[in-house]
């Protein structure tokens, strides 16, 4: 998968890039507006990561470029602006997701991989794991042929888990995607580690061995 | 000490107005009794230059005594020295007892016989005469007093008004409610025209720098934004690396701490600002039983798996809805369970609970050591500093006088006590 991150603070950018490269993505990093331009012109990528406030111009002209052209690259918005108005007008412009800074890498990486689901998987797409299996359309999860019965919070965090496999996501990152709103608002510590529980006894439950493990203090890894 | 306008003006009339009418009044009597004075000594004159010019027409067919009129006594050379002015004298009447006069005296002499020609006038009409004039005098005086008073009263009252109108819209006003403020340009009074003015030019000048003041907040939040992510992202791309054990993972835990508290902070500086601009102003039906169930749930099963655990007693009646923003509501209710949490002793407790009245959390913990009147204060806080933003009451109160719900905070031999009064305190 093809992936191209715009985003003026160097540091930032160089951040998202190797988060993605440690996935197998290619991933590329421009950080202006011209460079983007010239970039998008050159080839398709399969999901663009978008800053709004762009040195030589706005993320928002680029992204009505971009579909003006016809051109079919998944946009996600990633702006400090975390205003309605910012958000209103940069989905009506095309984009396909937004996300507000300061974000989570696992965050945004699951919403990019939740992009790249939607678009090339028909609506009929699973995340299988040999020893679990989630279906994204009936939103029901599976291991060992028996049904596990998740609350719409404990499938939400599976999911978010599964599509982060094998890296560490902090509780921070997890109570943030679960709460089903603005990210201030968002519940403390608590929130995840009850629902971590919960999901970790279902689980074991179905028999399922014990793939999701504590890091430290830091957050929660779910190995295969 | 004050007192009321109108009560400060009676009171000076009420002072002086009657030192001034007695000081008048005792002018008026002497002025009243040395006119008079004179008329007498006029009549009595006229009356002996009349009688004498009588008797000398016919001394000897002339009554010389008539009582109460005159006398013509002869009398030897004009040795006694007789006064100019009029003279006391009471004459006793049978039927009348004794009656008060003025007399005057005057030596005169014809053909060379001389006689002492005395007249009377009687002083006691006169002197019923300046009682008379006195108590009129007394009594339209006071009339005066009263008129004067309540004239002054009412042309207070109404010369006041658009004062009055001024001083009850300012008091409405308030700077957070982004409302301009309105007062008349003319009033009809040039002072209260100046006084209205001045008024709106200060609040233009204070709505600007609370406005101004806002406006950095915002402005800082947002920038410090981009460090922030910056400084996140850098943490969770060392997380993933293979150095990583368990001394790195414990600073990384550290840092991580710091700058969620910090990005933490940092949105509710901006969430408190955007709650006092007014950005949350969508309302709908909040289930605020079950969603005070629920987070509780959430804080009851965390602290009961704590080595120290707290219990959690919950009493809620069910079917409570409040009108709100639910976003809001639900900032409200988990910061003020978070406090209770947080602020607590080992083995301690939490109470919860939640009727169509109020919500009460009450909860175990040591005696505040911070005033309990700055508790909502922005960054105050008490000895647990590590967990905290110190802005999780100051939203709690932000979002509570946003919906005029009155937040109270009681203490009690070890209970902490927070209600929120659900009845909007309109």
């Amino acid at each position: 998968m093809k992936l191209l991150v715009v985003e003026d603070e160097p540091s930032l950018l160089n951040s998202i890039t190797r988060y993605f490269r440690q996935e197998q993505f290619i991933c590329e990093g421009v950080s202006n507006y011209t460079d983007a331009l010239d970039r998008i012109d050159d080839t398709p990528f399969d999901c663009i990561i978008l800053d709004i406030n762009l040195p030589g111009g706005s993320g928002l002209q680029l992204l009505k470029y971009l579909r003006e052209d016809k051109k079919k690259d998944g946009v996600i918005i990633i702006s400090a602006r975390n205003s309605l108005d910012d958000k209103i007008m940069g989905l009506d412009y095309g984009a396909d997701d937004y996300l507000t800074k300061p974000f989570h890498l696992p965050e945004l990486s699951a919403r990019v991989k939740a992009l790249l689901r939607r678009k090339y998987s028909d609506g009929n797409a699973i995340l299988d794991l040999n020893i679990l299996r989630i279906d994204l359309a009936s939103r029901t999860a599976t291991t060992n042929g028996q049904s596990i019965g998740l609350s719409k919070i404990e499938y939400d965090l599976l999911v978010f888990l599964v599509t982060n496999k094998n890296r560490v996501v902090s509780r921070q990152a997890i109570a943030e995607h679960l709460f089903d709103g603005p990210p201030e608002q968002a519940p403390g510590p608590e929130f995840v580690y009850s629902h971590i529980k919960n999901l970790k006894r279902k689980l074991k439950e179905k028999g399922c061995p014990e793939i999701i493990q504590t890091v430290y203090g830091l957050g929660y890894k779910l190995v295969v | 000490m004050s007192q009321p306008l109108q009560q400060k003006n009676t009171r000076i009339l009420l002072t002086w107005l009657p030192l001034i009418m007695l000081a008048g009044s005792v002018f008026f009597y002497n002025l009243l009794k040395g006119h008079i004075l004179h008329t007498q000594q006029q009549q009595l004159q006229l009356k002996q230059d009349n009688i004498w010019r009588a008797f000398i027409a016919a001394p000897n067919n002339f009554p010389t005594h008539i009582a109460g009129e005159y006398d013509i006594l002869p009398a030897s050379a004009d040795t006694s020295n007789l006064s100019d002015h009029p003279r006391d004298t009471t004459i006793l009447y049978p039927d009348r007892g004794n009656v008060g006069f003025n007399i005057l005296s005057r030596y005169r002499t014809v053909n060379g016989v001389g006689y002492l020609v005395t007249t009377y006038i009687s002083s006691k009409e006169i002197r019923h005469l300046i009682i008379k004039v006195g108590v009129a005098e007394a009594i339209i005086f006071l009339l005066l007093l009263i008129a004067l008073v309540i004239l002054n009263r009412q042309t207070s009252r109404r010369l006041w008004t658009p004062f009055f109108t001024t001083m009850n819209t300012i008091r409405g006003y308030d700077i957070r409610q982004n409302k301009p403020l309105s007062l008349e340009a003319t009033t009809g009074i040039e002072e209260f025209d100046r006084l209205n003015q001045t008024l709106l030019a200060l609040i233009d000048h204070v709505d600007k720098a609370y406005r101004n003041q806002k406006q950095f907040t915002e402005n800082a939040s947002h920038e410090l934004q981009t460090p922030l992510a910056i400084i996140r992202s850098k943490v969770e791309l060392l997380m993933e690396g293979s150095g990583l054990n368990e001394d790195s993972a414990g600073l990384l835990q550290e840092i991580t701490e710091a700058n969620e508290r910090l990005s933490q902070m940092n949105k509710n500086l901006l969430l408190l600002t955007r709650i006092e601009n007014g950005q949350y102003p969508e309302v709908e039906s909040v289930a605020l039983s079950g969603l005070v169930e629920h987070l509780s749930s959430f804080f009851r099963e965390y602290y009961e798996n704590e080595t120290e655990a707290i219990t959690t007693i919950v009493s809620i009646q069910p079917g409570v809805t409040i009108t709100a923003n639910p976003a809001l509501i639900e900032i409200l209710v988990n910061n003020l369970l978070r406090n209770a949490y947080i602020h607590n002793i080992p083995h301690g407790w939490v109470e919860v609970r939640l009727s169509n009245n109020a919500l009460i959390i009450l909860n175990s913990g040591p005696i505040l050591d911070i005033d309990p009147q700055r508790l909502f204060d922005r960054f105050r806080k008490g000895r647990v500093d590590n967990r905290t933003t110190g802005l999780g009451l100051s939203l709690v109160l932000q979002i509570a006088q946003f919906y005029h719900y009155d937040v109270r905070y009681t203490y009690e031999e070890g209970k902490h006590q927070l209600t929120v009064s659900l009845s909007s305190g309109e």
